[in-house]
């Protein structure tokens, strides 16, 4: 009993676990202090009285001590430095291509209007982009989309087999798989043979499709104009102006108001460094011609409708955060750009 | 196609009170875009972006014509001054022609090469600088000046829409001295001629070109003369020369040649023979004021199909139907009218006859309807939502975009970095990954060797993107999904969806990301990718409809158990016979066992923890015990 070094064992605790435990061990229910009292019942009788007082004595002395400790050790902690602010735990923190938050924007955006996304063969027949298209072979509108050609034998209807250079060949695909009403928009890939700052062989293209008996150019108009709004801001508007493309009639050429300087051309007194006449181009448009209908199997006499083909790349590019100088940093696979969404 | 022309060379046809950038504003608007205004001394230039099938427009008075019709809608006065079409008519030359001077002897060999030939021999002709305001004008329009002749050439293109050429008599003159030999033909494959820039060209052959009789070609049609023909200082007598040829034969010579003058932009596009008559006429005239010439021989003019009116007959109600709005008839009428179109109305109906400056690009209602819009103004069109319909979404599309948004927002919140690759990979990628080139599609036009073949797998491109980012950062974990194109005989691809991923941690990072993945899309029972360990990667690959397939919104509901649960531990010598996988095969005979947990792994000593309860009372801790003890 005299060799228990319960005082310096108090002494040196430097947590209230740690003192919890000296209690366990000393004053527990299978404790130091119950043995001790256990041992009693083998001494005789006249001695256990004297031995009880003394063994309830070392228990109230750590006791004591215990509480005593316990009130320090409070006070110093309360005295301990806490930083609140040092950061959080860390979590994991991956990215997202930023092209997928752009489309899927873009597709959020007209799904609610009631457009349903579709996706078609990337690799393609030329009759899809082009025939279907009102290109027929040898027209020199088929130079605006130079073309990847694929090593393949040709289709005896269909010609040669291509990488498609606009998702327009959706168009007719479209056609022959429902019958109007259509209302779709197709992402896809597409591809073209330019390598360079402001052209990548791989980009995306982002077409919108709506037939319908009495589809007039007022909604062509409403539906770019809400998107616009909904993708770009409320402030911006949109103006068409004439354009020629072999499978629409009326075409248009659709503009976007600048953002600097909302369509004035003109910001603090100087010319807009931004956009330089206040608008920026943003699509192609138009009513979708007569023969690209017929060669979809609809009465153009019954059903009209319109069609665009954006760049959800340009459409990212003309976002205020996106101020990208070379376009290739896209498809470079680079952890230093990829991590940053 | 863009030209430059500047605003005085307009107001030479054109009556308005219309300031030069109003112009640019107004005509962008509903008509040719003019990208830019630049003051230039007292004019402005304008740089003007010409609509493809709008070459009727790429001139001074094409523009003018547009102006006319598109100024008065924004409340501009515009007027024609005058209309070199009316104005310029052969009658005005015809008594000077001189039937026995100078000749020529024109033979075309086939009739598809040349829709109108026109030409005429001057004599007397001065050469020198020409007159200042036609240098200025060219100089504006960004041409090199040379000397009156070949100045007033370029002039009349830019002023007129149609190209010119002119050749020195002289210099291809048979030997009389009085006559020459004209033969349009085709060329041979491999026949040669050199330009006036003085370079030979090697002909493709089928490219239209004018032999004097003697074997020797002058003149590659519709894109440059031959520098035997070409005017010089010495030139006296000229034969100026105004056609209009086959637009693909033009288009053809100029993609095989790759020699694109300004003249071959124009013949590519189709140019209306109308033009040719008043070209030649104010050809003549110009070069009698400003290089002295005097006509010499009599008119050519070789018009087999000049052209007839034709009409488009439609409703007024047609541009309602197109325009969404009604607007009144006689706006329609005066729109169509003030652009050339001449209108007869019957009632609802209108028949409208196509000018012979619109005769290619008008060809149906539509085209009025544009003609009609645009003049109108786009602008005061309303914005409307389309009328609502339903349309559905076929499953497959649908699942596929929901379900990969959820892979990739998960994989993402996972740590990882979704990348976008190219579809196309070289061979050296294919080769390195052991796949053989004959299983993918070739790209026969490839720009570049690393784009040269279709990926029949991601994970190529994937291993390629760790090794590319060593350095960058040490942990590296990628995923993509995108199309792979499985070749198919006789048919296109199969494009088939799939979600690659490449790590370059350890094993169990990726079998990890894999086991939380089917979790998070409620998949039970799916058999684990296969893990790819090529160097330092991970990799895997799993195509997408597989997953779409077992995927679901939410997993299977398990009561609550209100009995308890007892945890026992027990540590296990791991070796080749006693397997983690046989541990827990042996310890899920038991009907108790809830699940295992790996609690630690020293060396081969692995500790689980397993979860025993019952479903219908509480176990007792004996009870998981003697279960354990079967393990």
């Amino acid at each position: 009993m005299e060799n228990l070094n319960y005082k310096e064992e108090i002494e040196k605790a430097t947590s209230e676990v740690i003192l919890e435990n000296l209690r366990i061990k000393y004053l527990g229910r299978k404790g130091i202090i119950n043995k001790l009292f256990e041992e009693i019942k083998t001494l005789p009788k006249e001695k256990r009285r004297e031995k009880g007082q003394k063994i309830n004595e070392i228990k109230k002395e750590i006791e004591t001590l215990i509480d005593r400790k316990k009130s320090e050790l409070k006070k110093t902690q309360k005295k301990e430095f806490f930083d609140s602010t040092l950061p959080g735990k860390t979590y994991p923190k991956g990215s997202l291509h930023p092209l997928t938050y752009v489309i899927e924007e873009i597709v959020n955006i007209f799904q609610k209007i009631g457009f349903i996304r579709v996706s078609y063969p990337e690799v393609e027949w030329e009759y899809f982009s082009f025939e279907a298209l009102n290109m027929p072979k040898g027209h020199p509108a088929r130079d605006d989309f130079e073309t990847f050609f694929i090593e393949a034998k040709e289709h005896q209807k269909f010609g040669k087999m291509i990488l498609s250079p606009h998702t327009s060949s959706g168009q007719n695909r479209e056609m022959q798989r429902v019958k109007p009403p259509i209302r779709m928009i197709n992402i896809a890939k597409t591809y073209r043979p330019n390598w360079d700052a402001t052209h990548t062989p791989m980009f995306h293209q982002f077409e919108g499709l709506c037939i319908n008996k009495y589809i007039n150019i007022t909604h062509l108009k409403g539906t770019i104009d809400y998107f616009v709004k909904e993708f770009f801001g409320k402030e911006r508007t949109i103006r068409l102006r004439p354009a020629h493309f072999q499978f629409t009639e009326p075409s248009f050429e659709i503009d976007v108001s600048c953002g600097i300087c909302l369509g004035k051309g003109e910001f603090g007194g100087k010319k807009c460094r931004v956009c330089k006449s206040g608008w920026l181009e943003l699509a192609g448009a138009g009513m979708v011609h007569p023969n690209v209908l017929k060669m979809g199997g609809i009465d153009p006499k019954v059903y009209t409708g319109w069609a665009f083909g954006f760049g959800p790349e340009r459409c990212m590019m003309m976002r205020e955060e996106m101020k990208i100088d070379d376009i290739r940093i896209l498809y470079s696979g680079d952890i230093r750009f990829l991590e940053q969404f | 196609m863009n030209i430059k022309i500047t605003y005085h060379w307009l107001l030479d046809f054109l009556e308005t009170d219309t300031l030069p950038f109003e112009i640019q504003k107004y005509l962008s608007l509903a008509g040719p875009s003019i990208e830019r205004v630049e003051k230039v001394k007292n004019d402005y230039v304008f740089d003007i972006e010409i609509i493809s099938n709008r070459i009727d427009t790429a001139s001074a008075f094409g523009i003018t014509q547009e102006a006319v019709a598109i100024l008065p809608f924004f409340g501009k006065k515009a007027k024609l001054k005058s209309n070199p079409f009316e104005e310029y008519k052969f009658s005005k030359i015809i008594k000077e022609q001189k039937e026995d001077d100078y000749k020529l002897n024109i033979s075309i060999k086939e009739n598809n090469l040349c829709s109108r030939f026109s030409a005429i021999i001057l004599d007397d002709v001065k050469i020198g600088p020409s007159p200042s305001f036609i240098q200025e004008r060219l100089k504006a329009a960004g041409i090199k000046i040379i000397n009156n002749v070949v100045d007033i050439s370029n002039y009349l293109m830019l002023t007129l829409g149609q190209p010119t050429h002119i050749f020195d008599f002289d210099k291809i003159a048979n030997s009389d001295g009085k006559s020459t030999t004209m033969i349009m033909r085709q060329s041979k494959k491999e026949e040669k001629i050199i330009t006036l820039d003085e370079k030979e060209v090697n002909l493709p052959g089928e490219d239209i070109v004018i032999e004097d009789g003697r074997g020797r070609l002058i003149d590659l049609c519709g894109i440059m003369g031959g520098l035997n023909s070409c005017v010089s200082n010495n030139t006296k007598r000229i034969i100026l020369f105004v056609q209009t040829y086959n637009k693909q034969k033009i288009r053809k010579t100029v993609m095989t040649t790759g020699i694109r003058t300004l003249a071959a932009t124009y013949f590519e596009k189709g140019l209306d023979e109308e033009r040719v008559e008043a070209t030649l006429v104010f050809g003549v005239f110009l070069l009698k004021q400003y290089a002295s010439a005097k006509i010499a021989s009599k008119l050519y003019d070789i018009y087999p199909h000049p052209y007839q009116k034709k009409k488009i007959v439609t409703t007024f109600f047609f541009f309602e139907k197109i325009m969404g709005i009604k607007i009144p008839k006689k706006t329609i009428i005066q729109i169509l009218n003030s652009l050339g179109f001449e209108t007869k109305v019957y009632d609802e109906k209108i028949e409208v006859f196509i000018p012979h400056f619109r005769k290619y690009d008008i060809n149906i209602p539509e085209d009025l309807v544009e003609e009609v819009a645009r003049i109108y103004g786009y602008n005061n069109l309303p914005n409307n939502f389309p009328p609502p319909a339903q349309v559905l979404q076929p499953e497959e599309f649908e699942k596929i975009f929901k379900v990969s948004s959820k892979i990739k927002y998960f994989l993402k919140h996972l740590g990882l970095n979704e990348v976008i690759n190219y579809s196309m990979i070289s061979k050296k990628m294919i080769e390195k990954w052991g796949l053989k080139e004959k299983d993918h599609l070739k790209i026969k036009n490839s720009i570049s060797k690393e784009i040269e073949y279709l990926r029949i797998s991601l994970l190529p491109s994937l291993y390629k993107n760790i090794k590319d980012n060593e350095g960058k950062k040490e942990a590296l974990k990628f995923f993509e999904i995108a199309k792979v194109y499985l070749p198919k005989e006789n048919d296109l691809p199969k494009e088939e969806y799939r979600l690659g991923i490449a790590l370059n941690t350890d094993f169990f990072d990726l079998k990890g990301v894999l086991e939380a993945l089917l979790l998070e899309l409620n998949i039970e029972s799916f058999p684990l990718p296969k893990i790819i360990k090529k160097e330092n990667v991970f990799l895997t690959e799993i195509p997408l409809l597989s997953l779409i397939e077992k995927a679901k919104l939410l997993p299977k509901f398990k009561p609550i158990n209100p009995f308890a649960t007892i945890k026992l531990d027990k540590t296990f010598e791991l070796k080749k016979d006693l397997t983690f996988q046989k541990i827990k095969e042996k310890a899920l005979k038991s009907p108790y066992l809830d699940k295992i947990e790996v609690i630690s792994l020293f060396k081969n000593k692995l500790t689980l923890r397993f979860y025993y309860s019952a479903k219908e009372r509480n176990l007792t801790e004996e009870e998981a015990k003697r279960e354990l003890e079967k393990v």
